[in-house]
């Protein structure tokens, strides 16, 4: 077993975009884990006093305009007192809409891995339990619950959560809502697709002749046989879920201004968009920190991919 | 019903038209289940704020709660969900879809005259995503694993990575405000005046088709700058997805045997590819690129509205901001009807190119 | 003797793969003569499809043709620039496969195929060309072929789709055809119509077959002179009928008495013990030796024999080859 488990990470690293993947990914939970010490949570005006929630933005300018970054050498100890502290003395990326950008891009690192994890792993899970008892029961179960399915895949994701979040409301926990809601189908048809071939298997069928309760049987003979692809494939989905969230947001559909989110912070700069050039920190920042994450889950999504099941190439 | 189609249709070019059936009889069904799933979550805002889409915000405000209750019963927000769907059904089958906050005149109107500005953009932005998908996947494809292969697909990697409001927002950036190549919108002013003069005929509803038409090729090059970076922002995310699959079919069929034979008979490598592997690999191609076609309009919503443009988009983002819900409904069920539509079309496309299915 | 139509000498094709160099055709020599059959015999693996697609040079990327000679018609072909190799390709050498379904392109209808193949390599409109394929597909069986041109693949039956294959496979009169596996696919009964047509064309074309097969039956009836082929290199090489009534390579013998007979009461079936050999690992000696029930340790598992020839136009690669002979004896006393 551990030749195998050797085998297989000797393959996941063979492709030099998989260990850029895993690499990226690597970096990012480390700035999630360490986002306390990259960007201290504390009020730009009072740095003793810590914020009652990191995840709103302390102000750090009242200017209007967006302000370049500066860094530490720009800062003047001694007029201020102290030594300069990052994103409230001096900003690396910048400043929008009074809020550092450093700040949000940090932070939003955890709101990103936030809503990514918890709407896959959530819908995923809805997926696979309807997936699994359409697959498993056949018959009209199945009709009716692959018809649910087709309708809710027939409205496009996009604008299905944009009018599930004009009803909730607006707020980052809306829209995660919202991408739940739409987003297990793909798990579910998935999932039932291989239980429809294992279903025929003979070790089910000989589950089913010594009596073994349906339930078990899903869970403990069909279940680990299917939901290598359906991990991959969820993998593959964290991508397009942060751009949704993040493009939510960015409408001003999620996260409200000032939360600690990619999109929220790119949403400050539809103010400016006529002088964006001179602005270009405000978008090329939180941009870059949105593709990177995003190229890094899909290109972890294709090294899984293509290790445990090269069928599903493409 | 479905049973009775698949037992009893016979065999041969009866194979076909039972699954086009089949398909045209689901529709309406699917349909159905979409406009009851959108009426049922505008149900959970409850009559007090539905009252919105009927009254105007101010009068709301003022009114006392007799009022308020009267209007409730005027409009038949009490009435059980049942009542109200019919009833609101009947409606959209009639074509009334309500009134429009964001257009301030009914939502049919409303959408009608911000179609063609979507149907333009998006018809053009197919062409990108077509044509740069698909050449440079069978290009991938036939160098598999060679350096151009990996740059095309490092190249795809991080097209499909890129959020498009993260993409259009760059382009404005570049072009726009530090080159002032392209500028947001759907016209510049001058321009618009022309169009909206009484002498430009509007046959299309195109601007660009229209300006052709009507002898104007400065309104057409000025409403073709204005198209450019709104085009490129909307193929982006989309050629790297079918770049991927066109590469992957193509992998699949050079793998074939019949290639072989191709190569056997004699022929040179480029009628092997071009005329024997490509057909057989776009198949699968078409499904998949007709559905990405119809997430193009969905994706429209984004990008009209980092370009400033008028359309479907931008339409239905602003009822979302305006909470206007009738307008909201009206979108959301415009964009479903286009995808199911729009999947039927291909399924049936895919049918006909594949003469296995088409002649059984 | 006249001068062989198609000399392959020393052929040598290795597949680099991930997992180590794959030796499909080690050292391969054989010759076809004008308006003979040859046939390649053996089990999967041993090499045998791979030599036919390195003689047409179709081998895919991990292949490649490590050392040896081709020589058709007095050039040598491993030697061809590309295109004029694929002037010969479907022109002079033709080839025919196994699976037809496959084999064809299923979005073309076979019309356009056998066209194809005949505008390519000569100097005819698609008018004519048309009429010609119609003649083909007469001339190869096919029942209605004015109708039939139209048709796609997938609405013949695998009979008629391997007619078709043949048809076009003709189409410009190849002196040399290479059939791999022609009738594996294929019912019995249909196996004999295909094998029935492909000597009548011969016989009327003159042209010459390589018949690539595992089956000693098809070898039985239409080959002329045979190659046994195992592990990548020739362990007998005669002509058909010296074969089967006095073959002298173990393998040889041992492919033909475990073929059932009814003329002989028989209590156990015989077969060849053991495995075809990993391609990547052959054993040392001879590659036959761990299932040789003459095998001799100290000789067989430490060098391998050199192909002999023992009697006229008779070769074999085996130390012990008059041991076989020795036991045909016995056993023939036996019956």
């Amino acid at each position: 077993m551990r030749q195998e488990t050797k085998r297989i990470f000797r393959r996941l690293f063979r492709n030099p975009s998989a260990i850029l993947g895993f690499s990226l990914l690597i970096f990012f939970i480390l700035v999630a884990i360490f986002a306390p010490l990259l960007a201290p949570p504390v009020n730009s005006f009072n740095p003793s006093m810590k914020l009652p929630d990191p995840y709103i933005m302390p102000v750090v300018s009242w200017k209007q305009e967006p302000i370049p970054p500066t860094t530490k050498k720009d800062v003047d100890p001694q007029k201020l007192g102290r030594e300069p502290i990052r994103c409230i003395d001096y900003h690396p990326f910048g400043i929008i809409g009074g809020r550092d950008i450093f700040y949000g891009v940090v932070w939003g690192t955890r709101t990103a891995f936030k809503v990514g994890m918890i709407v896959t792993v959530i819908s995923t899970l809805i997926g696979i339990t309807i997936g699994s008892i359409s697959g498993y029961f056949g018959g009209w179960v199945d009709e009716v619950l692959m018809r649910i399915t087709d309708v809710f895949l027939s409205i496009p994701f996009l604008v299905a959560a944009i009018v599930l979040t004009t009803i909730l409301g607006v707020g980052l926990d809306k829209v995660m809502i919202a991408l739940i809601v739409f987003g297990w189908m793909g798990s579910a048809r998935l999932i039932r697709g291989n239980i429809l071939q294992v279903k025929e298997e003979q070790f089910v069928l000989a589950a089913k002749a010594l009596g073994v309760r349906d339930v078990f049987i899903i869970t403990k003979h069909i279940l680990p046989n299917t939901i290598f692809p359906v991990v991959i494939q969820a993998s593959m989905r964290m991508g397009s879920l942060v751009i949704t969230a993040a493009a939510l947001s960015f409408l001003g559909l999620g996260a409200p201004q000032g939360y600690a989110d990619w999109g929220a912070l790119l949403s400050y700069a539809r103010d400016w968009m006529l002088e964006i050039g001179e602005h270009w920190y405000a978008i090329v920042y939180p941009g870059t920190a949105m593709v990177l994450f995003v190229l890094a889950w899909n290109l972890v999504g294709d090294a899984l991919r293509d290790v445990f099941d090269p069928r599903l190439k493409g | 019903m479905v049973e009775f189609l698949q037992t009893h249709d016979s065999g041969g070019d009866g194979l076909l038209t039972a699954y086009i059936i089949r398909r045209l009889l689901l529709l309406p069904l699917i349909l159905f289940g979409v406009s009851l799933i959108i009426f049922s979550m505008m149900q959970v805002l409850g009559p007090d704020k539905l009252l919105a889409a009927y009254v105007n915000p101010n009068i709301l405000d003022k009114a006392t709660e007799e009022a308020l209750e009267a209007l409730k019963e005027k409009y038949g927000l009490n009435d059980p969900m049942i009542v109200r769907y019919t009833k609101w059904l009947r409606n959209v089958l009639k074509g009334d879809f309500g009134w429009s906050l964001v257009g301030k005149e009914p939502v049919k109107d409303a959408i009608l005259e911000r179609l063609p500005y979507t149907v333009e953009l998006a018809l053009y932005a197919i062409f990108p995503v077509v044509v740069v998908g698909i050449w440079l996947g069978v290009l991938a494809a036939v160098n598999r694993d060679r350096f151009l292969d990996h740059f095309i697909r490092i190249f795809a990697v991080v097209g499909w990575s890129f959020p498009d409001f993260v993409f259009g927002l760059l382009v404005l950036m570049i072009f726009y405000s530090m080159l002032n190549w392209l500028p947001p919108g759907n016209l510049s002013n001058w321009a618009e005046e022309i169009v909206r003069s009484p002498e430009f005929h509007r046959y299309t509803h195109l601007l660009t088709i229209d300006a052709l038409l009507n002898g104007r090729l400065d309104v057409f090059w000025d409403a073709l700058r204005h198209l450019i970076g709104p085009i490129m922002t909307l193929s982006w995310l989309w050629w790297a997805y079918l770049l991927r699959i066109t590469r992957s079919s193509m992998l699949e069929v050079l793998n074939k045997e019949f290639v072989r034979t191709a190569r056997a008979k004699g022929l040179p490598e480029k009628v092997v590819i071009n005329k024997h592997a490509r057909r057989n690999a776009l198949i699968p191609v078409t499904t998949v690129g007709g559905a990405m076609v119809i997430n193009l309009f969905a994706g429209t919503v984004i990008v009209e509205m980092v370009f400033n443009r008028t359309g479907m988009g931008s339409f239905t983002a602003s009822a979302a901001l305006q909470l206007d819900y009738a307008s909201i409904m009206a979108s959301a069920l415009f964009y479903s009807t286009i995808l199911v539509l729009g999947n039927l079309i291909i399924d049936v496309l895919y049918a006909t190119i594949d003469p296995r299915i088409r002649l059984g | 003797m006249p001068e062989p139509l198609l000399i392959v000498r020393n052929l040598k094709t290795y597949f680099y793969t991930e997992d180590g160099v794959v030796k499909a055709v080690d050292g391969v020599d054989f010759e076809v003569y004008e308006g003979e059959t040859l046939g390649i015999v053996g089990e999967s693996g041993c090499g045998k499809s791979v030599t036919s697609l390195s003689i047409m040079r179709l081998l895919d990327e991990k292949g490649r043709i490590v050392d040896g000679e081709v020589i058709f018609k007095g050039k040598n072909l491993l030697e061809l620039p590309e295109d004029e190799m694929r002037r010969i390709r479907g022109n002079e050498i033709a080839m025919i496969f196994q699976e037809p379904m496959v084999a064809l392109n299923p979005v073309y209808t076979i019309g356009d195929q056998i066209i194809e193949a005949i505008t390519l390599h000569q100097n005819v409109d698609e008018h004519k060309a048309r009429k010609m394929a119609i003649d083909l597909l007469r001339k190869v069986g096919i029942p209605e072929p004015e109708k039939r041109i139209d048709e796609y693949p997938h609405q013949l039956s695998g009979g008629m789709r391997q007619r078709a294959m043949i048809a076009m496979a003709l189409s410009c009169r190849p002196s040399l055809l290479i059939a791999d596996e022609p009738t594996t696919a294929l019912d019995v009964t249909i196996q004999a119509q295909i094998l029935e047509l492909m000597k009548e064309l011969q016989k009327e074309y003159g042209m010459a077959i390589i018949l690539i097969t595992h089956d000693m039956g098809v070898i039985a009836e239409t080959a002329d002179r045979v190659v046994v082929m195992y592990a990548g290199k020739v362990v007998e090489y005669a002509d058909v009928k010296t074969l089967f009534n006095d073959p002298k390579h173990p393998y040889t013998y041992g492919l033909l008495t475990s073929i059932p007979r009814l003329d002989i009461e028989q209590e156990k079936l015989k077969s060849i013990p053991g495995v075809v050999p990993d391609p990547l690992n052959f054993p040392s000696g001879c590659r036959f030796h761990p299932r040789c029930e003459f095998f001799e340790k100290g000789k067989c598992d430490v060098s391998e024999p050199e192909l002999v020839e023992v009697e006229k136009g008779h070769k074999v690669r085996c130390y012990f080859w008059k041991k076989v002979d020795e036991t045909k004896k016995i056993e023939a006393e036996k019956v």
